[in-house]
């Protein structure tokens, strides 16, 4: 019976069944209505349709001129966040996409010119002269897109782009730094390049949904080096991301968790996952529905409501956040609470570490916060049976808050922990300058 | 039923393979009411719209977000403006969610029509959901579907789940003037009794329960709380209850109530998901119009508000305050846009206006030192600079002039003109479309839309006013608190007897649901009389189908009569329009349709003529409502006296009958008559006594 429901009502799941035997138009209309009437709803179930979404495009474009590449993916890539502009990881697959593209053609120009130049290394640079920063912006992003793509020697990407930083003026010494994957790989199929490109932008893409499907483990690779025995942890809301951090970390060390629930958007969730009891969403596609709670680990799990974070702040040792999205100046866009619980953090001059993969990191800068935040639905604070209160009083039912970066001690992602005023540095890593207007 | 449920069951099992079972859906665009007449003179009700986006998108996201597959939509009126609308939409895109969507036009004048032209058609394979085209709803109905099929496959008796909404006793878009009540057995969640209660008139606020129902089930809930939304979950055994009982016209009052009623007959059972959660209304009236605007203004809806930009090409933004606004928006630097308030692209809002509880459609011109508060403006209006406009419709392309007043509960429809300085006074209604009755270019109606405007005053067919009081605060835009308590006894009794009667386009469906089962009999047979009368079927004819119906219904005499009462008024006063004299007119259809007159009158040989004196009673209260009532009503009796169909006696008796004289219209209605009852009371002095009795005609007077 329930497998049945499952499969009558839309979602990601639905969409990408659909999308193998479905034209692409289709598709793209099909996940725009999706998002329009919120049936994907989570981050990462946004990020994993749109790049599904977007290999589709790529393998039915029909064309390997790169331009023309870029252009349809533009052009998607802006309807599909028009319909829902406040997922901004939406956005995020599309500037990456969209950065694999350019990286790739520009791969296929240097392999031109090399070949052509008697295969010299160093030259490649003198043409291009013109946009020469974002040109070594996107050879150091190819190193550490390819570091992402193979998450244990990621620890020393990091260090390879803060080096390329210092030797900026030479962009040769940041290519040799990367190339030894890239390089051949950009080179091999330049003899047959007008064909291959499609294929490697699909490879790229595919490894972005890897990423996707990973980010979570590689996140909880750092738990240990964050989550000490006997500590009290605070959280707040239900995030798989959170959740497997914690989980690792319990695995080996005796902790004490203590659960804000983020009534009224999230509770019954938040509830769930503490309870262990498998959660309704049928989002989650994956085993991670499956997994044990904490409390089945040994680890007290204490569970509050949202009113009483403050009191208890004083006793926590560290604060664990999930997120909706983060921005490039290094704030965030969590579930509504998030912010209260920050502040009192920051009263109690407790850390607050956000865990979060690095497919959630916009390069949009947020002029207006307000802008950013969605409002749900008002019945989840006031019953709407209650006829009188309706017809006199205003709801307001934010999803979201903004959290500032001031607010935010340490960021951890895929890539390692991070300060929020690194963040920007990560930005660039992954997007394109080019890119961040769609 | 059997194998198709097997086969149900069967993929069910399997679900993890491809097949999957169809979700089908009915939309029924067409509610066959006049709720929201003058607009829908012009536009079918469905592609009104709702925040700026037609009612049926709401509808049809519904349907999409519950899964559903093939769609069947039933157009009634305008349906080839629906066609169009439906196929240059999104949902005929090859993206569209549903793999079906099968435009269907009928004749249908009734629900009742629909579902048994469904039934002929044999489109339905499997469970399937109805839905009328204006509901607006964000729950997913997978919880009541599985419930549904679980019943089913234990029972396959259980024919149908209707979703019903919790809500407290008042709610703003809870139907004021009728509310439904469920009895419950909330141990199974089954319907065992349904009943509609008029808060308007008072014999039927009370409920008839089957004392069997409460001596056999354990526990019974009353609900009165609930808002039924009509999305109902159905069988495809519904559709031949439907097809069996040809009569039932409406899903509720007819249908519902019958099949529950029949339980003893059929045992189908009827069963009921009530949600404590997410939303779920109907448009079904114009209250309900502006009250579902608010709750999506205000989020209750959500994820189905402004912002979302259902339609492709919107593209609205929330600010604060619960502000929609498209890009595109000029707005002068002075102007007030105040909170809950939507506008579309295009649209100008000039120097010091104030704006608030609006919906603004796209192309409008405001003008300056405008006052707009919970007003709905339609695309492309003009309101120009001082105006003031409270609650009310302004439709597409209508104007209105410099320094107007529009009142709350106006509604200006397509392309109406105002002039300036017009005061439109509460609840107009003005329209430009054609008239129904002449073909002709409408003539305008300078003392309604000033000199220069353009358009008349709208007065719903049925020429009682459509029973100022009682409609006006149930399908009226406001909540005219002063109209519900002024709703006295004896006007709101009267009104209910006649008003449904030959009223709404269908001619034979009831508009208000608002009578008690009863009524029925005296509606079905005044429109069965009306009509012979008006094809001029001979008398012996009339007789056997009036006779047949009262069979069937089981009807008193009393009903008879007041079925051909209302019957052979609506015919004599629509001759008399036609430009006949009174007399002669009367004295045409009572002469012809002497004996069915006759028929209804049982106590020719009793003392008192208390049959007799019904009818002049019934004939009495129904052209109170009638133009010219007091003239018709001395020649009626005139005429009745002169068939010897009635005696003195009875004139007699009911002059005296307080019925008669109990309130203002009725004493105004009947003293035209009186010169002839006094006329008769002189002839049957003279016969008896052979004397002039000046005193006795004296007294007769201060009798009055």
């Amino acid at each position: 019976m329930p497998s049945s429901s499952v499969a009558l009502t839309p979602g990601l799941a639905s969409f990408l069944k659909s999308l193998k035997t479905n034209p692409i138009d289709t598709s793209i209309d099909d996940l725009i209505s999706l998002l329009k009437r919120r049936q994907i709803r989570h981050s990462r179930s946004c990020a994993t349709a749109t790049a599904y979404l977007l290999r589709s495009v790529i393998s039915a474009c029909r064309t390997s001129d790169a331009n023309k590449l870029i252009e349809r993916v533009q052009y998607v890539g802006r309807r599909v966040m028009a319909a829902q502009p406040r997922e901004m990881v939406v956005g995020n697959i599309v500037r990456r996409v969209l950065g694999l593209i350019r990286d790739e053609a520009e791969d296929d120009r240097e392999a031109d010119f090399t070949l052509s130049d008697a295969g010299s290394e160093s030259q490649p640079q003198t043409p291009r002269i013109l946009d020469d920063i974002s040109e070594s912006l996107s050879a150091r992003h190819d190193g550490s897109d390819r570091s992402s793509r193979q998450p244990f020697t990621s620890l020393s990407a990091p260090p390879i782009s803060m080096f390329s930083l210092l030797s900026h003026p030479e962009p040769e010494s940041s290519l040799p730094g990367t190339p030894a994957s890239a390089s051949p790989s950009g080179r091999l199929p330049s003899q047959i390049h007008n064909k291959d490109i499609r294929a490697e932008v699909l490879d790229g893409i595919n490894e972005i949904i890897d990423e996707l499907g990973q980010v979570d483990d590689q996140i909880a690779a750092y738990a240990l080096d964050h989550i000490h025995s006997n500590e009290i942890i605070l959280t707040h809301t239900s995030s798989t991301t959170v959740q497997k951090f914690l989980l690792k970390a319990a695995a080996k060390r005796k902790f004490t968790v203590i659960h804000a629930e983020s009534y009224p958007n999230n509770h019954e969730a938040t509830h769930a996952t503490v309870s262990g009891q498998t959660p309704d969403d049928d989002e989650l596609l994956s085993t991670e529905a499956f997994q044990k709670p904490l409390i089945a680990l040994g680890i007290t799990v204490i569970l509050i409501p949202d009113s009483a974070v403050f009191a208890l702040m004083s006793r926590v040792n560290k604060v664990i956040l999930g997120t909706h999205s983060v921005l490039a100046n290094g704030g965030l866009v969590a579930a509504a609470g998030t912010r209260v619980i920050a502040r009192a953090a920051k009263v109690h001059q407790t850390p607050v570490v956000v865990v979060s993969g690095v497919y959630k990191l916009s390069p949009v800068y947020p002029f207006d916060f307000d802008s950013l935040i969605e409002y749900g639905d008002a019945s989840k604070v006031i019953g709407y049976e209650d006829g009188d209160l309706v017809d006199q009083i205003d709801v307001q039912n934010p999803l979201y808050d903004y959290v500032p970066a001031e607010s935010i001690d340490l960021y951890i992602t895929n890539l390692g922990g991070h300060a929020p005023s690194y963040l920007y540095r990560i930005v660039s890593d992954h997007y394109r300058k080019e890119d961040i207007n769609v | 039923m059997g194998p198709k449920q097997k086969g149900g069951a069967s993929k069910r099992a399997n679900a993890t393979e491809e097949v999957e079972e169809t979700l089908q859906a009915v939309v029924l665009a067409d509610t066959f009411e006049t709720r929201f007449e003058p607009f829908t003179l012009e536009k079918p009700r469905c592609l009104l719209p709702l925040a700026n986006t037609p009612l049926i998108e709401y509808t049809l996201e519904f349907l999409a977000n519950a899964g559903v597959q093939d769609v069947f939509l039933y157009g009634g009126a305008h349906s080839d403006q629906l066609e169009k609308y439906i196929n240059a939409s999104k949902w005929r895109a090859p993206s569209s969610p549903f793999k079906q969507l099968t435009f269907l036009k009928s004749t249908s004048t009734s629900v009742g029509d629909v579902m048994r032209d469904l039934d002929g058609k044999h489109l339905i394979t499997g469970d399937f959901i109805v839905v009328s085209g204006d509901v607006i709803s964000n729950l997913p109905i997978e919880g009541a579907l599985t419930k549904h099929r679980a019943r089913r496959e234990s029972d396959k008796n259980a024919i149908m789940t209707m979703v019903l909404r919790e809500a407290g006793r008042n709610h703003r878009t809870k139907s004021s003037s009728v509310s439904p009540v469920f009895v419950i057995d909330p141990t199974k969640d089954r319907c065992i009794h349904y009943e509609e209660i008029d808060h308007y008139s008072p014999e039927s606020s009370r409920l008839n329960i089957d004392t069997e129902l409460i001596t056999t089930h354990q526990e019974i809930d009353l609900r009165q709380d609930l808002i039924d939304c009509n999305i109902d979950i159905c069988t495809p055994d519904v559709l031949s209850l439907w097809s069996d009982s040809f009569d039932y016209q409406a899903p509720r009052k007819q249908f519902l109530f019958g099949v529950l009623k029949d339980y003893e007959l059929n045992g189908k059972t009827i069963h009921t998901h009530i949600i404590k959660d997410h939303y779920a209304a109907r448009v079904r009236n114009l209250k309900a119009y502006d009250a579902v605007s608010k709750d999506i203004i205000s989020r209750w809806t959500y994820p189905l508000c402004p912002d979302t930009n259902l339609l492709p090409g919107h593209n609205y933004e929330l600010r604060k305050g619960s502000l929609y606004q498209e890009q595109g928006v000029t707005l002068a630097r002075s102007c007030v846009i105040g909170r809950r308030t939507v506008i579309g692209q295009g649209t100008s809002i000039g120097d010091k206006t104030t704006v608030k509880n609006t919906v603004l459609g796209r192309n409008c011109k405001i003008g300056k030192n405008v006052t707009l508060d919970g007003a709905y403006i339609w695309d492309g209006a003009v309101i120009g600079d001082g105006t003031t406009v409270n609650q009310a419709i302004v439709a597409d392309r209508a104007v209105v002039g410099k320094n107007c007043i529009i009142e709350p509960g106006s509604l200006i429809s397509y392309g109406v003109e105002i002039a300036d300085g017009v005061n439109v006074t509460e609840g107009r209604r003005i329209t430009k479309a054609p008239r129904e009755d002449d073909d002709g270019e409408p003539t305008n109606e300078p003392e309604v839309v000033g000199e220069g405007g353009k358009g008349y005053e709208y007065v719903p067919y049925e020429d009682e006013d459509d029973d100022e009081t009682a409609s006006n605060a149930s399908s009226g835009l406001i909540y005219n608190m002063a109209n519900l308590s002024l709703s006295t006894e004896s006007i709101s009794t009267l009104s209910s007897e006649i008003t449904d009667f030959g009223g709404s386009r269908s001619g034979s469906f009831s508009t208000t649901m608002s009578e008690d089962d009863e009524d029925h009999f005296v509606h079905d047979a005044a429109a069965s009389v009306y009509d012979s009368l008006r094809d001029s079927v001979t008398s012996d004819v009339v007789q056997l189908e009036l006779v047949s119906l009262r069979m069937t219904a089981n009807a008193s005499d009393h009903q008879v009569r007041r079925a051909v009462v209302s019957a052979f008024m609506k015919r004599i006063q629509q001759l008399m329009e036609g430009g006949k004299g009174a007399g002669e007119v009367i004295r045409e259809i009572f002469g012809k349709y002497r004996e069915i007159v006759e028929r209804a009158l049982f106590d020719r040989d009793s003392k008192t003529k208390s049959d007799q004196v019904d009818l002049l009673v019934l004939i009495q209260q129904d052209l109170v409502h009638r133009s010219r009532g007091d003239t018709v009503l001395l020649f009626t009796a005139k005429e009745l006296y002169e068939l010897e169909i009635l005696e003195e006696e009875a004139y007699e008796q009911w002059w005296a009958d307080e019925r008669s004289s109990n309130s203002e219209e009725m004493r105004q209605v009947r003293s035209q008559t009186q010169q002839f009852v006094d006329w008769l009371a002189n002839a049957e002095e003279e016969e008896s006594s052979e004397e002039e009795s000046d005193d006795e005609e004296d007294s007769d007077e201060d009798d009055e």
